[in-house]
């Protein structure tokens, strides 16, 4: 094993990369545009959101709260009977129900409290609820209804999801380690298909360059751009868009980088099998989506059925996206990683040798 | 200079090689030795194995039976890889590089001792008159000038043995003869220079030649010895002489 020469080779490969412009822009702004993009939708803009308000209660005070919500920008205000709402509210016709008290009165001193109920699934429409209501509620009721200034408290009841569940910080851990875990895999297959193209390869393979050499350059050479892009993928995460974070940030660059050896090599391996470029992206309907959409990224590992549970068992992906929530959502130290750990390690093992065993020394 | 002499002169020994692509029989019992320190000419129709021989030697195939030594050593060896110098058929390099980014990786490959590595660049680019181009892509090279990167390439780290596969084709007639003599320079310091091609101009420029067709080897010598032993003066009639001889007589071992 010579140091220089593994070296040379990773050099090489960050050169030719860093020359290819366009691939190197996409790789840091791709990812970028997609989390933008669902952070906008899950977090941004105004929501008009649907509210029913259930009035058991004919006194003065009710009746200017369900005026004063009526008039909120927000929310679209509709007074039901509290059947009608359960039902609407089960059927997602609307997104909350405010239900009053009877005898709600002000005079007292103790705060009062009002049930909200949030039909909760998505965590965007919930929070838009509670910010208008927020809002709304201290100035709907005139003073002299309520000359003490007793406070008026929500509490929140979710039908599905719970308060501090926000979709985006669930996402995104999972966002670094797929975008890594994708582009690594298609640079490696292309690059490596490269060298059989031209011809390169055949003077790798008579020079004294090793297969071990071979497969650590060009694993040096890759992680360096997974490196970078990770990086600028979790700063723009927590600094841009204020994901949820809690743990050791060197764990994140732990996981991806563990992810991407196996990336790297899962390439020089899958290279072997495609004759054009063409070819080298049709493995990704075969290797990337199915990791894509049954790792747990968009939807959680329990609501799969049964076979499709087992599938997303084997997926080193899975193992990934669990390690890196567990990271950056609950703050998880290595320890209580270990089987993640080791699954991605056993992965990236696996490609090793699966890499090396398609590097003869002899090329037909 | 080298001094290698503990067996035979020889430095690459085939011994009774075969080797098929499938159904395709690329080479079929060849057996030949080539003394160090000369130009080995390997001559033959285009498909007559030229290649694959070539690629047996410099470790890039495995003959299917039979073996081939480079240096004392069965090939395919990484360690002798080191001594030799491999120019393939198609340039392969990398297009997206510079010359002088190509030399560096080879070069650090290979081994050339650090502090020596940029002369030797500047030295050999000049010798085959890309040291003005020595900081393009090599995607902006036209043909004869990929092949002399290639060929400088092979010659960074000074092997003892060259392997050349067509070096010269493509090349205009001025480059053609600065390539020759260049091998002829490199023969003389001791190396070893395997060459293949299908022009028979360049036949009489080597001192030993093999005359390849179908797989088979039709002969081997020196060029005035073939011309004696088919009586043509044309190194191309003498060609034709022993392909037709092996034609005629279907079952002729020779050597
Ligand atoms: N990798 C391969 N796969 C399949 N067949 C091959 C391969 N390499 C060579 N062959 C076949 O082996 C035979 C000899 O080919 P080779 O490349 O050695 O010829 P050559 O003498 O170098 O020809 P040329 O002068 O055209 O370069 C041909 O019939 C060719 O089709
Ligand atoms: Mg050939």
């Amino acid at each position: 094993m010579s140091r220089r020469r593994v070296l040379a080779l990773a050099t090489r490969i960050v050169r030719q990369f860093r020359r290819d412009r366009r691939t190197l822009i996409l790789m840091l702004i791709a990812p970028i545009l997609v989390i933008s993009l669902l952070a906008y939708i899950y977090r941004g803009g105004t929501h008009h959101v649907s509210l029913a308000i259930v009035n058991g209660d004919a006194s003065p005070v009710a009746a200017q709260l369900v005026a004063g919500l009526s008039d909120s920008q927000a929310l679209t205000v509709k007074t039901m009977s509290a059947a009608d709402a359960t039902r609407a509210i089960k059927q997602n016709d609307i997104d909350a129900v405010l239900t009053l008290p009877d005898n709600l009165s002000l005079t007292g001193s103790t705060p009062q409290t009002l049930t909200v109920t949030l039909e909760g699934s998505q965590p965007n429409t919930s929070s838009a609820v509670l910010n208008a209501l927020n809002q709304a509620l201290p100035t709907t009721v005139v003073r002299a209804l309520n000359p003490a200034g007793v406070p008026l408290k929500l509490n929140p009841v979710f039908l599905h999801g719970g308060p501090q569940f926000d979709q985006l910080d669930y996402f995104a851990p999972t966002f670094i380690g797929f975008f890594a875990f994708f582009f690594v895999f298609l640079l490696t297959s292309v690059s490596f298909l490269r060298e059989r193209i031209q011809g390169s390869i055949e003077r790798l393979m008579v020079s004294p360059l090793s297969r071990a050499e071979i497969v650590l350059g060009y694993m040096l050479g890759f992680a360096v751009f997974a490196a970078l892009q990770s990086v600028v993928l979790v700063l723009y995460c927590v600094y841009a868009i204020h994901i949820h974070y809690t743990g050791h940030i060197l764990l994140v660059f732990f996981f991806t980088l563990l992810l991407t050896i196996g990336s790297v090599n899962m390439g020089i391996f899958l290279s072997t099998f495609a004759r054009t470029e063409l070819q080298v992206v049709q493995f990704i309907p075969i290797v990337i989506t199915p990791q894509g959409l049954l790792s747990g990224i968009i939807w959680p590992l329990s609501s799969l059925p049964g076979p499709l549970r087992i599938l997303a068992d084997l997926m080193p992906l899975t193992y990934a996206n669990e390690a890196l929530r567990g990271v950056m959502i609950r703050g998880d130290q290595l320890g209580a990683l270990w089987l993640q750990t080791g699954v991605l390690v056993g992965f990236a093992a696996l490609m090793v040798i699966l890499a090396a065993s398609t590097l003869h020394r002899e090329i037909a | 200079m080298r001094q290698k002499g503990n067996k035979t002169d020889a430095i690459v020994q085939a011994d009774q090689v075969s080797r098929s692509f499938g159904s395709i029989v690329a080479l079929e019992h060849v057996s030949l030795s080539i003394p160090s320190g000369r130009i080995f000419g390997l001559l033959g129709p285009s498909g007559s194995g030229k290649t694959t021989l070539i690629r047996l030697a410099a470790g890039a195939l495995s003959p299917d039976s039979g073996t081939i030594r480079v240096l004392g050593q069965i090939m395919p060896n990484r360690e002798t890889t080191a001594h030799i110098g491999y120019m393939t058929q198609a340039a392969a390099l990398y297009p997206d590089l510079s010359l002088r980014e190509n030399l560096n990786f080879f070069g650090a490959l290979y081994d050339v001792p650090t502090g020596e590595l940029r002369a030797r660049i500047e030295e050999i680019t000049s010798e085959v008159g890309l040291f003005d181009r020595l900081d393009s892509q090599l995607q902006t090279f036209s043909g004869g000038m990929r092949q002399r990167a290639s060929l400088a390439c092979a010659l960074l780290h000074r092997p003892e043995l060259l392997i050349l596969d067509e070096p010269t084709v493509g090349l205009d007639p001025v480059l053609r003869r600065s390539f020759w003599q260049r091998f002829r320079e490199l023969a003389d310091q001791g190396r070893t220079l395997i060459v293949s091609s299908h022009i028979m101009d360049e036949a009489d420029r080597c001192d030993e030649l093999a005359f390849l067709r179908d797989g088979r080897l039709l002969a081997t010598g020196s060029p005035d010895a073939l011309r004696a032993q088919t009586g043509c003066q044309d190194l191309e009639d003498a060609f034709l002489a022993l392909a037709d001889a092996l034609t005629t007589a279907p079952s002729g071992e020779r050597r």
